[in-house]
C-alpha cells in the first residue's frame, strides 16, 4: 500500500470521540442516537463486522429526565444466582446509588445483544456532573446536539429579567400573595 | 482427505458405498472432530449445512438491502438530507441509481455522493416536499425549476 493509501485508511477508519449532554434528556429516547454513534452507523464505511464505531462521552447524567411516573414504576431487576436472591430496585432508588447507571442500562439494554455489544459499550464513558478528566476531553471533535431543549426553570432567571417580563397588571402595595 | 481430480469424482454415480460417501466427505471437509470422518455423523451435518445454505441464499440478500440502505442513510446525513427526501429527489429526476451504486458512491466517491445530495435538496426544495424547510438552498445547484416536471 502506498504511504497516501495509508494514511487515507488511517483517517477514514479513525475513532471520533463526541460528547452529550444528558441534562434534561430522557434516557430511553437517547439510546438510539447514542448507538448510532457507537457502532459507526453514521458512518458510509459501516459493517457489521468492521470495528469501526466512535466514543461516547456523557456528561451530567445525574440530571436525566423521566416521564411521567417513570422514577417510580420502573424496576430494575438483579439477581445474585442464589434462590431468594431477586431485588427489584425502583429507578429513583438505582439512580440515587450510581447516577450513571440508568443511562449506561438504557444504551445496553437497547442494543441487539450480540458478542459486539459488551466491546461497543466499552466505548461509551458517562461522568454524572460535568467534570471531565483532561485526557477524555482533550480528544472530543464532536458534540452531539441534544434531542429536547432544554428548559428554563424560574430559578435561573436573573432580578433584571424579572423585572422586564410583561405584565398584564400592577399588583398593589398592600396586595398580599403569599404569607411566607 | 485429498480431492486429486474432478475426473474421478464423475464416477461416484451408482451404487459403490466409497464413491457414495466420497461425494459426502469432500462436502464435509472442513467440518471439525468426528463430522468430517465418520459417515454416519458427516451425513447429518451434510445435511444441516445444505439447508442453512439455502435459507441463507435469500437472507443474503435482505441483508445486502439492510446494508446499503444503512450506508446511505448515514451518507445523507453527513449532508445533512433525509434519507426518504433523497430518494424521491433521485426518482423524481430520474436518476436511476440502484441502493449498491448509491452506497458505493457514498464510501468511495464522496464528493459525486455529496452532488447528488445538493441536487436532492434543491429538487426537494423545487418540488415543496415534506420536510424541506429545514434545508438551505445549495448554492452550486443552479435549477432554475427546469427540473420540475
Amino acid at each position: 500500500m502506498s504511504q497516501l493509501g495509508r494514511v487515507k485508511q488511517w483517517n477514514t477508519f479513525a475513532r471520533c470521540w463526541h460528547l452529550f449532554d444528558a441534562a434534561w434528556q430522557n434516557p430511553l429516547e437517547c439510546s438510539p442516537t447514542i448507538e448510532k454513534y457507537l457502532k459507526g452507523l453514521n458512518k458510509p464505511i459501516y459493517h457489521p463486522l468492521v470495528d469501526c464505531g466512535d466514543h461516547v462521552v456523557v456528561i451530567n447524567s445525574k440530571q436525566i429526565a423521566f416521564p411521567g411516573e417513570e422514577w417510580r414504576r420502573r424496576a430494575y431487576f438483579h439477581h445474585t444466582g442464589y434462590s431468594g436472591g431477586a431485588t427489584w430496585t425502583p429507578a429513583w432508588e438505582l439512580h440515587d446509588r450510581d447516577p450513571t447507571m440508568i443511562f449506561r442500562k438504557a444504551v445496553y439494554h437497547h442494543m441487539k445483544g450480540n458478542l459486539f455489544r459488551r466491546v461497543v459499550m466499552e466505548r461509551l464513558h458517562i461522568f454524572s456532573d460535568s467534570n471531565v478528566p483532561e485526557e477524555v476531553m482533550e480528544n472530543i471533535t464532536n458534540q452531539i446536539p441534544p434531542l429536547r431543549s432544554i428548559p428554563k426553570t424560574l430559578s435561573s432567571y436573573s432580578k433584571e429579567e424579572i423585572e422586564k417580563y410583561p405584565k398584564i397588571i400592577d399588583y398593589p402595595e398592600d396586595f398580599i400573595l403569599s404569607k411566607n | 482427505m485429498v480431492f486429486t481430480t474432478a475426473i474421478m469424482m464423475v464416477r461416484s454415480r451408482g451404487p459403490d458405498e466409497f464413491w457414495r460417501k466420497r461425494k459426502i466427505f469432500k462436502i464435509a471437509a472442513h467440518f471439525s472432530g468426528r463430522r468430517r470422518n465418520c459417515y454416519s455423523i458427516a451425513i447429518k451435518a451434510v445435511h444441516r449445512a445444505l439447508q442453512f445454505a439455502t435459507i441463507g441464499r435469500t437472507v443474503r440478500k435482505t441483508d445486502m438491502i439492510d446494508l446499503w440502505n444503512t450506508r446511505i442513510k448515514a451518507g445523507c446525513e453527513e449532508h445533512g438530507v433525509e434519507i426518504n427526501n433523497f430518494k424521491d429527489s433521485l426518482s423524481r429526476c430520474d436518476i436511476q441509481l440502484n441502493k449498491k451504486v448509491l452506497a458505493d458512491l457514498a464510501i468511495w466517491e464522496p464528493n459525486s455522493f455529496k452532488a447528488l445530495s445538493d441536487l436532492a435538496k434543491s429538487v426537494a426544495i423545487d418540488y415543496n416536499l415534506p420536510g424541506t424547510e429545514k434545508y438551505d438552498k445549495p448554492s452550486n445547484v443552479i435549477t432554475r425549476g427546469l427540473l420540475k416536471k
